[in-house]
C-alpha cells in the first residue's frame, strides 16, 4: 500500500491548492414529507375510531357546546355498564385523550379516567352542564368534603327520564296514523 | 570505553532516498492473531480439539446470532398508542422514523476480517464534514451523512449494493426488532436513584441522612476495605440500551414510519439502531420480494 504524499493527496494539486470534493446530492426526505408523524398517526387512527368526528367535537376547545370541566357526564361502555360524574380534568393528548370523572360507586366516592377515543367507550354524555365556567382547569378541590358533589345518581335518573319522555313522545309523534288522529271522528284525512 | 555496535553487513541510504513500498509500514487491518496456530502433521488430528484462536472459528462462532440483513437507523419521534378497535385493546408504542438512510460503504472478511453494512442516515452540510470524510462518502457516491452506523451480518449475502437506500419497508409489519439507542444521562445520581436503595426514615430524628448510602459493606471479615464493584453513587445513562423483541405494530413507507411496540431508550430526537431480533426467527424474505426490494432500494 502507498503511503500518501503531497503529490498523491486526492483532490490536492499543488499549483492550485485544495481542490473542490465532489459531493452527491441526498436521497429524497422522509422527514420533510411526514414532519409530524405522531399527528399523521392519530389522524389515520381517528379516521376509524372516530369517523363522523362526533367525540372529538365534544372535547373540542373552538365548540361552544363542548362538554366543558364541571359537567357532569355520563360514559357507557361497550359491555353495558356505564359511569357518571362530575368531569374533574380534560387530559388532551391527541388519541390518548381522556376525561377524569368522580362520581359514586355504592356510596363510595370514585375517580375513574376514561379514554375518550376508545372503542370501550360506547358514549360519552352530558347530563348536567355547570352553570358558569369553572375557574380553573383541574377542579381537583372537589375531593374536599365541602366541595365534593356526592353522588350525582339523582341528576343522572332525571336526565334519562327526561330523555325517555322526549324518545316516547318524538315515537308517538312519529306514529304513521299521527295526522289521522286529531281529526279522525268524520274520516276526514 | 562504549561496546562497539556491530556494523551492519549492507549500508542502506537515508529513509527519504528508499523506494516507498520498503518503507511503507501501514499494518492491514483485520482480525489476525500475531501467532495463528498452524495446521503441521503434529496437531492436525481427529482426536485433537479443534483449533478455536482462527479467524474462521470466530466468525463460526458468531454465526447463529448474527442477523442475516442489515438494520437501519431512524429518530424516535414519540409515543403513542395504537388501539385496536375489534378487541378495544390499547397498545402503547413508540413512532420512529427513517430519513435518508443510504448503505455507504462494506465491511468484507477478506479486507477487514467480517462482514458488515455501513449505514449513513440524515444529511450533514458537506462545510462542516471534514475532508476524509467528505472524500469517504465521494469514494462510494453517496451524501454526506449525519449519522454513520456500522451493522454486523453474518456473510456476503447480507451486503446490500453500495448507495442503496434503506425505507421503512425494509420492516415488515409483525417481525421482531432490537432496538439500540443511548439512555437519557442522569448525570451524577445518588444510590436510591442508581441502585434502588432504600435511604433511611423521614423523621423519628434522622438528621441530615435521608437520601444517603448508608454502610459501604462490613469491617474486619470483608477484608478492612471496601470491595471492589460496591454499588455508590456515580454517573448514570448516557449509554446504550438494547431493547429486545419489539414487535413492529406499523410500518408506512411514504412516511419513513416504523411503529414498535412498548419504549425505546432514548429522548425524542435520538438516534436508534434498529435490526432484525436476534432471539426471534428471521424474518423470511421470499425471492421474489428480496429482488422487488432491492430494485426499490436502488432506485
Amino acid at each position: 500500500m502507498q503511503v500518501a504524499s503531497a503529490n498523491t493527496v486526492p483532490g490536492y494539486d499543488p499549483i492550485k491548492g485544495m481542490q473542490r470534493i465532489k459531493t452527491y446530492p441526498p436521497p429524497p426526505s422522509a422527514r420533510a414529507v411526514c414532519k409530524d408523524p405522531i399527528a399523521a398517526l392519530t389522524t389515520a387512527q381517528l379516521t376509524t375510531l372516530d369517523p363522523q368526528g362526533a367525540r372529538a367535537k365534544l372535547f373540542s376547545k373552538e365548540n361552544p357546546e363542548a362538554a366543558k370541566v364541571g359537567d357532569i357526564l355520563l360514559v357507557r361502555l361497550k359491555n353495558g355498564d356505564d359511569f357518571a360524574g362530575v368531569c374533574m380534568n380534560i387530559r388532551r393528548r391527541g388519541i390518548d385523550t381522556a376525561i377524569l370523572l368522580r362520581g359514586n360507586l355504592t356510596r363510595v366516592g370514585v375517580e375513574m379516567w376514561y379514554k375518550v377515543y376508545s372503542p370501550n367507550v360506547d358514549g360519552i354524555e352530558v347530563v348536567q352542564r355547570r352553570e358558569k365556567r369553572a375557574r380553573r382547569a383541574r377542579l381537583y378541590y372537589l375531593r374536599k368534603p365541602k366541595h365534593d358533589v356526592g353522588s350525582v345518581e339523582n341528576v343522572v335518573r332525571q336526565y334519562q327520564r327526561q330523555r325517555a319522555m322526549l324518545r316516547s313522545a318524538d315515537v308517538r309523534s312519529r306514529d304513521a296514523n299521527s295526522n289521522k288522529k286529531k281529526s279522525n271522528k268524520k274520516g276526514k284525512k | 570505553m562504549p561496546p562497539k555496535l556491530p556494523s551492519p553487513w549492507v549500508y542502506l541510504p537515508p529513509p527519504f532516498l528508499l523506494p516507498r513500498r520498503l518503507l511503507s509500514t501501514t499494518p492491514k487491518r483485520s482480525i489476525q492473531s500475531h501467532y495463528p496456530p498452524r495446521p503441521d502433521r503434529f496437531n492436525h488430528s481427529p482426536s485433537l480439539p479443534i483449533l478455536n484462536s482462527t479467524p474462521s472459528a470466530a466468525l463460526a462462532r458468531k454465526a447463529y446470532t448474527l442477523p442475516l440483513r442489515t438494520g437501519a437507523l431512524a429518530t424516535k419521534k414519540g409515543m403513542t398508542a395504537i388501539y385496536d378497535a375489534a378487541t378495544g385493546k390499547r397498545t402503547p408504542c413508540t413512532v420512529l422514523q427513517l430519513d435518508r438512510v443510504q448503505v455507504v460503504s462494506h465491511k468484507t472478511r477478506r479486507q477487514h476480517g467480517y462482514f458488515a453494512v455501513q449505514i449513513g442516515a440524515g444529511w450533514k452540510h458537506p462545510d462542516n464534514v471534514t475532508r476524509p470524510l467528505l472524500g469517504h462518502f465521494a469514494e462510494h457516491g453517496v451524501s454526506p451523512k449525519r449519522h454513520v452506523v456500522e451493522f454486523r451480518v453474518r456473510d456476503e449475502s447480507g451486503l446490500p449494493a453500495v448507495g442503496a437506500v434503506i425505507g421503512a419497508g425494509w420492516f415488515r409489519e409483525g417481525q421482531f426488532v432490537d432496538a439500540r439507542a443511548n439512555s437519557r444521562g442522569m448525570g451524577f445520581a445518588g444510590g436510591m436513584k442508581r441502585w434502588g436503595f432504600s435511604g433511611q426514615p423521614a423523621s423519628h430524628g434522622n438528621s441530615l441522612t435521608h437520601r444517603a448510602m448508608g454502610s459501604a459493606g462490613a469491617s474486619q471479615g470483608s477484608g478492612s476495605r471496601v470491595l471492589p464493584g460496591k454499588k455508590m453513587a456515580g454517573r448514570m445513562g448516557g449509554e446504550q440500551v438494547t431493547m429486545q423483541n419489539l414487535k413492529v405494530l406499523k410500518v408506512d413507507e411514504a412516511n419513513g414510519l416504523v411503529v414498535v411496540n412498548g419504549s425505546v431508550s432514548g429522548p425524542k430526537g435520538c438516534i436508534v439502531k434498529i435490526q432484525d431480533a436476534v432471539k426471534k426467527p428471521w424474518p423470511e424474505i421470499l425471492p421474489n420480494e428480496a429482488a422487488a426490494e432491492a430494485a426499490r432500494a436502488t432506485a
